[in-house]
């Protein structure tokens, strides 16, 4: 057992932080205090940010070497994550493309996609979102019903999309949509690129809880789609999906990475604060800090566990959905001591120093217990492909989509 | 990064496990309860090599790691085995300076026991009932004594709970605080590794039965009521192991971190086993409620083992003040 880099690691390491060094003036960085930064307001900083670290090697660490990649392993990008982090640099605009489409089109694409795509997505030139989700299909994702019908070369898309992170500054989209209303419901979805500046898509901001916009609605009114955009065959949308929700798993929290505030940001917080509270709001407090602590703690050890048997050649699997229920739980914890050690100040809007972050955390983080999976979704896997447990009876595996609704 | 036990370790595991299924198991515990012998007991514990682990060699024991004693502990906690192997720890920490009774702590030819609270016979220590010689801590200094032991009704029969009066005292040490504090930090780590091993199997029994039994039809294991708790407690389990590996592995290599990762360690063992036992009884409905089911048996442990060395609140009040002074490094 041993906590330090191999050599092999350190080495990396330090030449991560040399070229972090090297570019420092042409990155974005965050200002003390400063947790994240919106990309509706700084999209040309991100994107530029994105270009110069693709272009030191940087990002898309795993990808292979023949699409732009570096084809190095998963702590190799753990390493280049805590490097960015420690130099303050944001993190980067594209990481759903880089995180779930990408690697959908590697794995699906065709050769010409992947020319035409991928150098692209790790450089930031386009920026990608994931069109999944409808009003009426979230966790259950294959009842969605944007539907996709064939028209010469073309298909043709009409429906409605939500709930869609960066939408707003997206280039491209992989949209799964529903072509064959006539099988159950996995086996009728098909899967596309699709080009979110064509004539007919519209996108509207939705305005989350706390306040901001991350996410979208996004509509497809008559949006032809070339046939040549298509990942994978007709009907075999569900297969390519699946591809896609496993890189969201190991993206999320999967290999250990912090979700929300750094423990030690939290601790920081803690050292100012205590000392204020008087007698036994001091001691509560103090548990509070405790609990957290050791719930973000347990959820990193977890994390360079799992990243331990990823460096051995293991693969990621159904496992990497506990991170993300632990790191969500201990980023709660840390959220809600957080905003308790601000006593009165937690109530208006910003503290009287003018920092409102623990405020802006605590409300971005139920949004996490729902991305990605929620809790409850995770736990079946979990429940069902880790500690092997029976499946959920169903009903709708077999029928004909069209026959189960309307 | 190799934060992962080596294959010296999974040996050595998977050895004690062998010999813990073989000569201990929670059918003892309860017998136990009745006032029957604890299994396995000290001298197949000293025969086996396990009371020595931490002991150096030239003192008789295995001089080895306390990660590879965790290791043990672990496999000893998933059936209940008695004495604990967090007294040999703690001994082994205290005696270093003393082979001669290091030797006798690792040969089982003396019955140890370490006091937590004051040698005044007012609080419970772990495995003093059957006991005949003690440590403890008696203003500042380290003393070995024997004592007047009155045991009590415990709620667990198989942590050998005692209150012990020290009628005979020598000095061991003078000013031993630095001394005694560590060697409790290491025995809430084998604490805790005890409690990693008790709680992972409650999960494993759970998970086992709600595959088999059928409710309206389903196997229960199928209802998310019941999934979902079963998950949880796992992923307490899979969280505990990481604490506890780090700690031990702290004790080892990073003495400065002991303080923090023990207290984490303990403080996170108390609330998974307590969860892991309850859902274990639980999952099980009425069965779970017997006496001839093993389920009480874990939850006993976990009653027990929480208050044990310092409660969770105690501990979480650690962590956070080792936080804010600095030490998360
Ligand atoms: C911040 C944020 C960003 C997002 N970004 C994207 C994005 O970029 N692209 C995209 O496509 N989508 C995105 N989503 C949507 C997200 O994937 C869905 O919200 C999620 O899958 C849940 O679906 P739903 O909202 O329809 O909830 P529902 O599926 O309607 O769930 C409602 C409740 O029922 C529970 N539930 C549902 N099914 C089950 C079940 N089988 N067992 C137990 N409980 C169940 C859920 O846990 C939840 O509590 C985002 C969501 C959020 C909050």
């Amino acid at each position: 057992m041993d906590f330090d880099d191999s050599p092999d690691e350190a080495a990396y390491r330090a030449r991560v932080r040399a070229l972090l060094e090297e570019h420092a003036g042409e990155l974005l960085h965050l200002a003390p205090g400063q947790e994240g930064v919106d990309a509706r307001r700084h999209e040309p900083e991100m994107r530029r940010t994105q270009r110069v670290l693709a272009d030191a090697g940087l990002v898309g660490v795993t990808w292979p070497r023949e699409y732009g990649g570096q084809g190095g392993t998963l702590v190799q990008q753990a390493i280049v994550a805590q490097e960015l982090a420690r130099a303050r640099v944001p993190g980067l605009i594209n990481h759903i493309g880089i995180g779930m489409c990408g690697p959908t089109v590697i794995a699906h694409g065709s050769q010409d996609q992947r020319d035409r795509y991928l150098a692209r997505l790790l450089r930031a030139d386009d920026v990608w979102c994931q069109l999944f989700s409808e009003p009426a299909s979230g966790s259950d994702l294959a009842a969605l019903r944007t539907t996709a019908v064939r028209d010469g070369e073309d298909w043709v898309v009409n429906g409605q999309k939500v709930w869609t992170t960066l939408a707003h500054v997206a280039d491209y989209g992989i949209l799964l949509t529903r072509t064959d209303p006539d099988r159950p419901k996995h086996a009728g979805l098909t899967m596309f690129v699709v080009d979110m500046h064509a004539p007919g898509v519209t996108v509207r901001p939705l305005r989350q809880m706390g306040g901001q916009s991350d996410f979208n609605e996004v509509f497809f009114d008559d949006v032809r789609i070339p046939d040549g955009e298509r990942l994978g065959e007709p009907g075999e949308g569900w297969r390519v999906a699946l591809t896609t929700l496993m890189n969201e798993r190991v993206a999320i929290g999967g290999a250990g990475g912090t979700i929300g505030l750094p423990v030690e940001a939290f601790v920081e917080h803690a050292r100012e604060r205590l000392p204020a509270l008087d007698g036994d709001r001091q001691v509560l407090a103090r548990q509070a800090v405790g609990r957290a602590v050791v719930a973000s703690l347990a959820a990193r050890y977890t994390g360079y566990r799992r990243l331990t048997v990823l460096s051995q050649g293991g693969i990621p699997g159904p496992e990497a959905s506990a991170g993300k229920l632990a790191g969500t739980e201990a980023a709660r914890l840390v959220a809600d001591a957080g905003v308790r050690l601000l006593g009165d100040d937690a109530v208006y809007a910003s503290t009287s120093d003018g920092d409102d972050r623990w405020q802006r955390t605590q409300s971005w983080l139920p949004g996490i217990a729902i991305a990605g999976g929620t809790d409850q979704v995770l736990r079946n896997i979990l429940g069902e492909r880790v500690l092997g447990l029976p499946p959920e009876p169903r009903s709708d595996k077999t029928d004909p989509f069209s026959g189960g609704r309307r | 990064m190799n934060f992962d036990l080596d294959t010296d370790q999974r040996d050595i595991a998977a050895g004690a496990r062998d010999f813990f299924r073989g000569s201990a198991s929670p059918a003892a515990a309860r017998a136990g309860l009745e006032g029957d012998r604890l299994e396995p007991g000290r001298k197949a514990l000293a025969d086996i090599g396990f009371l020595g682990i931490t002991v150096p060699e030239a003192a008789g024991g295995a001089g080895r790691s306390v990660l590879d004693l965790a290791v043990v502990a672990e496999q000893g906690g998933a059936v209940l085995a008695a004495p604990s192997l967090v007294t040999a720890a703690r001994a082994a920490v205290l005696l270093a300076d003393a082979p001669e009774l290091a030797a006798q702590l690792a040969d089982g030819s003396t019955a140890f026991a370490v006091l937590d609270g004051p040698v005044d016979g007012s609080a419970p220590s772990i495995d003093a009932a059957d006991a005949t010689l003690f440590l403890g801590l008696d203003g500042g200094d380290l003393v070995v004594g024997e004592g007047e032991v009155v045991p009590g009704r415990p709620l667990d029969a198989t942590r050998g709970l005692a209150s012990v009066r020290l009628t005979s005292r020598r000095v061991l040490a003078p000013d031993a605080q630095e001394l005694w504090a560590r060697a409790r930090q290491v025995a809430a780590v084998v604490l805790a590794a005890e409690d990693l091993g008790g709680a992972d199997r409650a999960v494993e029994l759970g998970i086992a039965y709600a595959q088999e039994r059928e409710a309206f039809g389903r196997r229960i294991g199928s209802y998310q009521a019941v999934k979902h708790m079963l998950v949880d407690a796992w992923a307490g389990v899979d969280q505990l192991r990481s604490l506890v590996w780090w700690a031990a592995w702290a004790a080892d290599c990073a003495p400065a971190e002991l303080p923090l990762a023990s207290s984490a360690a303990k403080a996170y063992a108390a609330g998974a086993f307590e969860r892991a036992a309850g859902t274990l009884i639980q999952v099980h409905g009425g069965i779970g409620f017997t006496w001839e089911h093993d389920a009480h048996l874990y939850w006993r442990r976990a009653k027990v083992d929480r208050l044990l060395l310092g409660d969770e609140a105690e501990h979480l009040d650690t962590v956070a003040r080792l936080a804010v002074a600095g030490a998360l490094g």
